[in-house]
Formats: C-alpha cells, sequence, structure tokens
C-alpha cells in the first residue's frame, strides 16, 4: 500500500461522486482506477498481475465466504471487490489484495479529494 | 527403526530406512468368510452361495483380464502363496524393505460392493484377518489400515473407533475408485471425523477392480485391460483431490493427514497448478478454502511414489519430476506383488545425486516413519 509520493490531480470530484462510481485515468503513462467505495476513494493500477488484462476495467462486484454457521455461502463486500474482466481474478479495491490470496496484490494508491478536484498519491 | 537385512547387500547405501508404504496383500472371499464376525452370519450365508462373489456380491470387472503375462493376483514369484505373512516377509526381505504398510487388492473394490450391510461386514472380516495374519505377530515392521465401507461412513467411523488402538493400525484406507459420492461430501464427514479424532491419516487408494459402472474409467468403453489400467489410477486421484479440496475438506478437518496411492507422482504438479488456477478463478464457488489448494496439499497431502512410469533414456527426468511435486510430500511405495511393482532402487537411483540426502531419506522411509507415527 502506497502512503504517499507524489499528488497528481486526474479528474474532477463529480466523476466519481457516488459510490460504485469510477474513472480510468492516466497517471505518468500508467493508467490508474480511481473507485468511490461507499463514499471512500481508492485507487488501483488497471492492471492485472496475472495476465496483465485490464483489470479495473471488470465489474465491481462482492465476493463469497461461507456463513458463520458453517453452511451457508453469503456474499459480502459487495461494491468493495473489483473482478477482472479476464479472468475473474478478485482484488479488494480498498487494499489491492487478491480477496483469495494476500501474496498476490496489485499497489494501493492514497487518493484525497482537493476541492472539486481528485488527487492521487503516487 | 529396526536395522536392515544383513543378508543382502543394500545397494541404497545412503538410507537407513526404507517404508513400504503401498505393499499389498492378495486376500481371498474364502479368507475373509473365515474371519466374519458372527453376529454377521445373516451375511456370510449370503456371501457363502454366491458362485463368483466377486462379480455378485463385489461387482469387479476388467474389460479383459488383468495382467495377462503373469498370475497377476495370485503368486508372482512361483515359490509362495500370495495372502500369506511368510509371502510378504519374502518380499521383504527380498527387496530389503524394514517396513510394509499394507493395503487389500480384492478390498480396493470395496465401493462396487452393492449391498450396505455385506460391505461393513467384509471389511470387518478384512480388518480381523489383517491383524490376526499380517500384524499381530509383535515385530512391529508390518502395519496396517483399517479398511473401511465407503458405502456407511456412520458404520465406517464405528469401525475405526474399534480398531484405531490397536498395534500396528496407522492409517484408515478409503478405497478410492468409484467413490459415490465423491469423497469431498459432507456424506464422508462421520468418517473423517473419527479418522481426525483417533489422530489416523486417511488414505486413498484406487483399483482397477471398481471401474465396472461408476466415474472415472468406466470398463465398458475401455477395449482392453491396458486402457482401464493406465487411466484408472490418475484418474481417480485427481477427481478425489478435486472433490476434497474444493469442498474443504482440509478447512473441515483441520488436523486430517491425506495419503494417496497408487497414481504415480507426474499427475501432482499439473492438478495442483489447474486447483490454483480454478481456486483463483472461480473464487466464488470456493467458499470454504481460505488458501491455495496447493497449499493444502503442500501441508497435509502425501503420495506414495508407485508406478513412477518409464522415461526411457531420460531418467533425470524422474528427480525432476519429484522435485517438482515436493520431495517431502512423497513416500516410496513398491506395490508387491502386484505385477507393476517399483523395487526400491527403481526410485532411489533416480534421486540420489539430484536431491541432497536428506531429501532422499525422506521419500524412502523416514517420511513415512513420520506419518504413520513408526516406532
Amino acid at each position: 500500500m502506497s502512503d504517499g509520493g507524489r499528488r497528481h490531480r486526474v479528474a474532477h470530484a463529480n466523476e466519481v461522486a457516488e459510490p460504485g462510481d469510477r474513472v480510468i485515468v492516466d497517471v505518468e503513462g500508467q493508467e490508474v482506477a480511481v473507485f468511490n467505495v461507499d463514499g471512500d476513494l481508492h485507487a488501483l493500477p488497471n492492471f492485472c498481475p496475472h495476465q496483465a488484462a485490464p483489470l479495473c476495467e471488470g465489474d465491481l462486484t462482492g465476493r463469497m465466504v461461507v456463513g458463520e454457521d458453517g453452511w451457508s455461502w453469503e456474499y459480502v463486500q459487495r461494491g468493495e471487490v473489483v473482478t477482472c474482466p479476464w479472468h475473474g481474478w478478485k482484488f479488494d479495491v480498498t487494499t489491492g489484495e487478491n480477496v483469495k490470496d494476500d501474496a498476490v496484490a496489485v499497489p494501493h494508491y492514497e487518493v484525497e479529494r482537493d476541492g472539486g478536484d481528485v488527487v492521487v498519491l503516487r | 527403526m529396526t536395522q536392515h537385512a544383513a543378508g543382502r547387500a543394500r545397494t541404497l547405501d545412503s538410507v537407513d530406512v526404507v517404508v513400504d508404504t503401498d505393499a499389498h496383500v492378495t486376500e481371498s472371499v474364502d479368507q475373509l468368510l473365515e474371519y466374519m464376525d458372527p453376529a454377521d452370519e445373516g451375511l456370510r450365508r449370503i456371501v457363502e452361495d454366491a458362485a463368483h462373489p466377486e462379480h455378485d456380491i463385489y461387482s469387479v470387472a476388467h474389460p479383459t483380464p488383468p495382467f495377462i503375462h503373469t498370475d497377476a493376483f495370485g503368486d508372482v514369484y512361483g515359490d509362495h502363496p500370495t495372502g500369506t505373512v511368510e509371502a510378504k516377509r519374502s518380499e521383504m526381505d527380498e527387496f530389503d524393505l524394514d517396513y510394509s504398510v499394507l493395503n487389500p487388492t480384492l478390498g480396493l473394490a470395496l465401493a462396487t460392493v452393492n449391498n450396505d450391510r455385506a460391505a461393513v461386514a467384509l471389511a470387518k472380516a478384512y480388518n480381523a484377518w489383517i491383524l490376526d495374519q499380517f500384524v499381530d505377530d509383535g515385530r512391529g515392521d508390518i502395519l496396517t489400515p483399517v479398511l473401511v465401507p465407503p458405502q456407511a461412513p456412520d458404520k465406517a467411523a464405528e469401525i475405526v473407533d474399534e480398531r484405531a488402538d490397536e498395534p500396528g493400525v496407522v492409517g484408515v484406507q478409503i478405497p478410492s475408485t468409484g467413490l459415490v459420492p465423491p469423497p469431498g461430501h459432507r456424506w464422508y464427514d462421520p468418517l473423517y471425523e473419527a479418522a481426525e479424532e483417533n489422530d489416523l491419516p486417511v488414505m486413498f487408494h484406487s483399483g482397477s477392480g471398481a471401474t465396472a459402472d461408476i466415474f472415472p474409467v468406466l470398463r465398458k468403453w475401455a477395449e482392453t485391460y491396458a486402457e482401464d489400467h493406465a487411466m484408472v489410477h490418475p484418474f481417480t486421484a485427481m477427481w478425489n483431490l478435486t472433490s476434497m479440496l474444493f469442498q474443504a475438506v482440509p478447512e473441515r478437518f483441520p488436523d486430517l493427514e491425506f495419503v494417496f496411492q497408487e497414481a504415480g507422482v507426474g499427475w501432482i504438479p499439473y492438478t495442483k497448478w489447474r486447483l490454483d488456477d480454478h481456486y483463483l478463478e472461480l473464487s466464488d464457488e470456493v467458499p470454504g478454502l481460505e488458501q491455495l489448494p496447493s497449499k493444502y496439499v503442500d501441508e497435509r497431502f502425501h503420495f506414495s511414489t508407485q508406478p513412477l512410469g518409464y522415461t526411457g533414456d531420460h531418467p533425470e527426468q524422474m528427480a525432476k519430476m519429484i522435485e517438482l511435486v515436493g520431495p517431502e510430500t512423497l513416500m516410496y511405495s513398491s506395490d508387491l506383488p502386484h505385477p507393476d511393482f517399483d523395487p526400491p532402487e527403481e526410485l532411489y537411483d533416480r534421486v540420489r545425486g539430484h536431491l541432497d540426502d536428506e531429501a532422499v531419506r525422506g521419500i524412502m522411509g523416514e517420511t513415512a516413519a513420520d506419518v504413520f507415527d513408526l516406532s
């Protein structure tokens, strides 16, 4: 997870105003996606470490877990998980980690709202 | 540990202990009938009444006769009748095996027994026979899993509880070809629970006698025994491993250990890669697993090595494959007296010089000593 870096004004805040919104921008030649998850902004590179797919063009989904009763299957983290459009690998947008193997991850960049602008720290 | 016999010069010069983790006996129905529990008299009468119990009690069938070049499941060497401890000991002497972990032959087709009560009675009879005839002589070098009927997991759990503490009992054998439902199903939970509570590994040995009706190889569509036999073992293992991992058996039974038998080694890396791939790609269908399937395999699954297969002019490829599998997951097995057996040198000669001595000692016996708690 990145804790800072250079500030890049990449979008207007109204482009990612609502939960579920996303915008894909260019940051020094790298495609980066900014997501609105429950009102908070998160940024990930638009790149899947599996086979170099445009990860952040995939659906914003949840993930399946076994319920506390050991029997039910529950769908959790709705709107927090981006599913790669090529092979379905799922990454937690709020951390960059693959939801099934935390040894696999993409960088997670901090995002700030600065007036009407969206600023990615990378 | 026993010291190896002084008679035959051991060619495995860097190895102190050799454990044969898949040493067969060739039991007959008549031998089992002698050991059937008096409480099972009704079933005994039915089995006795069968002119061909291998077909009318069990449903063993092959496309063509097994191993037509030899008396496959009878007297392979000509000197001793098999199905006796003397025959097993002569094999151990000839091939310089310090320990043998026994498995059945006909019993590998236990899943084909249609009548659940007969399957339970036959499994109990086998356990009584194998313990009395092979294990109970106090020497401690011949060991056995408890054979259990997969048709009746509740009764199987009782059998495990009853036999687990007997000297020489080192595991639970679930004959693994033709399992319906497959072994990841919660149907088997009582059996896994019993094995886990008794601190015994569950062992899965495939068998070509069990392919008459059920996946993974349907005998009707194999025209020869060669076709059937070549694929039944790896197909069984791949299907069973897939079922158990994706249905999260290792998560549901966190202290249970697993042994897969008679599929060789080459299928393991491919299957691990494929299951890891599906775990990540279809993750919403595998919520019960908390880590890559291959990690469970590396941590808690072991594989007996026979049949290694023939590598032609490239014996070094076997060592590379074993390196790829992970030497610490593998345990030498002979399959004796079956006619596709591997003597210890078949494995040892491939890996010595390629793997370090510790890894070689592990594969040949020390890992098995740990898994089966031999001392």
